[in-house]
């Protein structure tokens, strides 16, 4: 038989049953932890206005599926989910209630440019916690993701944490320029340490200065950091002792081996205004998710208020699980015309007893031997043999 | 938390490139296996320090090592500008020294109306004349560039250039040099933060 093929658009995929069910598990054991920790969960719609999230969120231009309304609105399939909880919390929830913990389970859409191995679309939880500019509300929301890590038995995680405001005051405070700045910035984001090098080599600073600034990309204790910190400047001093406070909660939440301090580790999303993290996983070759403080993407909606929040790929979490070893009892019941009533008694029953049950019509199946073995318990009631 | 051996996949260019990354490593006090034996082998394991090298054309290098497959590995930085892969490029290995340019049969200019570039780089290419506000026709070819200019397929090329002697051979000379290029040794963003010890460890043995 010759089998037709109907094509997908790039970068969309298919979820077969199994990964189905996996997914729906995970989201169950994610949405119950969020709402634990007293978050509660909230659905946007897929298409947002191009003028607002378009722009707003921090997805580049080219990557965002775009449409016309029927009036001619230029609309996008949402490419984040973050700025979307963000336009809510802005228009309407903040006036209700402040601080306030969103949570969220979604689809999101970013066009594929190059090669397939990436999806187009795929689906992302997490939590937005807004109006509130403490430490302690990032403590939490790292302690949240871990928890969900956890208990989805993801191993080996590692979660790097950054502080993108110290580390502008950082580089400032050597008096560098602000172009120089940004050039370093975005060798720290591109994450080319051969670049950086170059360019502090470069620099007509201080050979100290120089020197410092050579091993800035090299930390991964937060104690390291003080290298660079300068103590006689009160901003630096007081948001690096903050550092050491959610440091303090982080440990004490038995975290401590789990989290590399790396000052140069930043975003491109430059609505970041603070502490950023992400979480890696053995399994999975990309990011699990990240997340941080971004004040930065409150103000655009005109609201002066702390936020942190994050985000975790579900794709991803799929791939670092570990797989699933209990086989699921499945039971097929194959029946005849005959014993059509009985077959449904049987079924019924065993339902009933919490079991899964596939009633089949047996003449219907023409590969009957092939059918069964995907069953863990057949039962023939359609006249032939059991076995 | 037990701290076990991983082992680490090292994805390296296979060809011209292969020999001098592993001397280097070889150089670096890497206990490897004297001889591969057999070249046509495409994983090569190094038992003692713990290694599986995986040897791929230069060009996907970067792949292997975006998707994680490889923890680490040796591209070139012609590579690494022509495709923009979210990698660690963590050390100049120095090695495999050469630049790309542009090229061209001598005293000819370019056509103002369809100019056209042939190459194997077309984003570091496209992006060079952009830079100098000029807006260019890439055809893309996958080998022996020169040919192009010599039959009228374009009016310039942008190549590789390492000792000039195939421009010479071919009539061509070079115009405008483009970027320095050498080897890197680039990481894994996931791979880098869970073995970032081992990695480390590495990038300094081969500073030195």
């Amino acid at each position: 038989m010759l089998i037709q093929m109907f094509e997908k658009p790039l970068g969309m995929r298919d979820d077969f049953p199994s990964i189905v069910k996996r997914k729906s598990k995970l989201s169950a054991a994610g949405i119950q932890i969020m709402e634990q920790y007293g978050y509660e969960m909230l659905q946007t719609p897929s298409l947002e206005y191009y003028e607002t999230i378009g722009k707003i969120s921090a997805i580049a231009d080219n990557q965002l599926f775009k449409l016309l309304d029927n009036q001619g609105q230029t609309l996008v399939l949402r490419p984040d989910m973050t700025s979307p909880i963000a336009r809510v919390a802005a228009s309407k929830l903040l006036k209700e209630k402040m601080p306030v913990r969103l949570g969220y389970y979604s689809n999101v859409f970013r066009a594929q440019l190059r090669e397939g191995g990436r999806p187009a679309e795929f689906e992302q939880m997490g939590v937005e916690l807004i109006g509130d500019e403490s430490l302690y509300a990032d403590a939490e929301v790292i302690l949240l993701a871990t928890e969900i890590l956890r208990k989805l038995r993801v191993e080996s995680g590692r979660i790097v944490i950054g502080h993108t405001q110290l580390l502008q005051q950082v580089l400032r405070g050597y008096g560098l320029e602000e172009a120089v700045i940004e050039k370093l910035r975005s060798e720290m984001v591109a994450k080319n340490k051969v670049a950086y090098e170059n360019l502090i080599e470069s620099l007509a600073i201080r050979p100290d200065a120089k020197k410092a600034l050579q091993k800035m990309m090299n930390a991964t204790r937060l104690e390291e950091w003080k290298d660079w910190i300068d103590e006689t400047d009160e901003i630096q001093l007081s948001l690096y002792e903050d550092m050491f406070k959610l440091k303090a909660i982080l440990d004490r939440n038995g975290l401590e081996e789990f989290v590399t301090y790396d000052l140069s580790f930043t975003s491109h999303m430059t609505y970041y205004t603070g502490m950023v993290f992400e979480i890696y996983g053995e399994g999975s070759g990309f990011p699990l998710g990240n997340g941080g403080r971004y004040d930065g993407l409150m103000k655009q909606f005109g609201l002066h208020v702390g936020a942190t929040g994050f985000g975790l790929r579900v794709d991803r979490l799929l791939e670092a699980m570990p797989a699933e070893t209990e086989q699921l009892q499945q039971a097929l019941i194959l029946f005849n015309e005959e014993n059509e009533e009985k077959a449904q008694a049987e079924a019924k029953k065993m339902r009933e007893s919490g079991l899964t049950v596939t009633l089949q019509f047996a003449p219907a199946v023409k590969a009957q031997n092939e059918f069964s073995s995907l069953f863990s318990k057949v039962i023939r009631l359609d006249g032939e043999e059991n076995g | 938390m037990v701290k076990k051996m991983d082992k680490l996949t090292i994805a390296m260019p296979k060809g011209r490139i292969f020999e001098e990354a592993y001397e280097l490593l070889v150089q670096a006090g890497f206990d490897l296996p004297e001889e591969l034996d057999d070249s046509r082998k495409l994983i090569v394991e190094a038992p003692n320090e713990g290694f599986r090298f995986i040897l791929a054309k230069p060009m996907d290098v970067p792949v292997y090592v975006e998707h994680g497959v490889a923890d680490i590995g040796i591209a070139g930085k012609d590579v690494l500008l022509e495709q923009t892969r979210d990698i660690h490029e963590l050390l100049d290995l120095n090695i495999s020294r050469c630049y790309i340019a542009t090229a061209g049969l001598p005293d000819t200019k370019i056509d103002i109306m369809t100019p056209r570039i042939a190459t194997k780089y077309p984003e570091v290419a496209s992006q060079f004349f952009r830079s100098r506000g000029e807006q260019v026709e890439i055809i893309e070819l996958n080998g022996s560039i020169e040919l192009a200019p010599m039959i009228g397929l374009a009016e310039r090329i942008v190549d590789i250039v390492s000792t000039g002697k195939t421009l010479k051979e071919n009539g061509l000379v070079e115009y405008d040099k483009i970027v320095d290029i050498t080897s890197r040794l680039i990481a894994n963003p996931v791979s880098f933060r869970l073995k970032q010890q081992r990695i480390e460890e590495i990038v300094e043995r081969l500073r030195k």
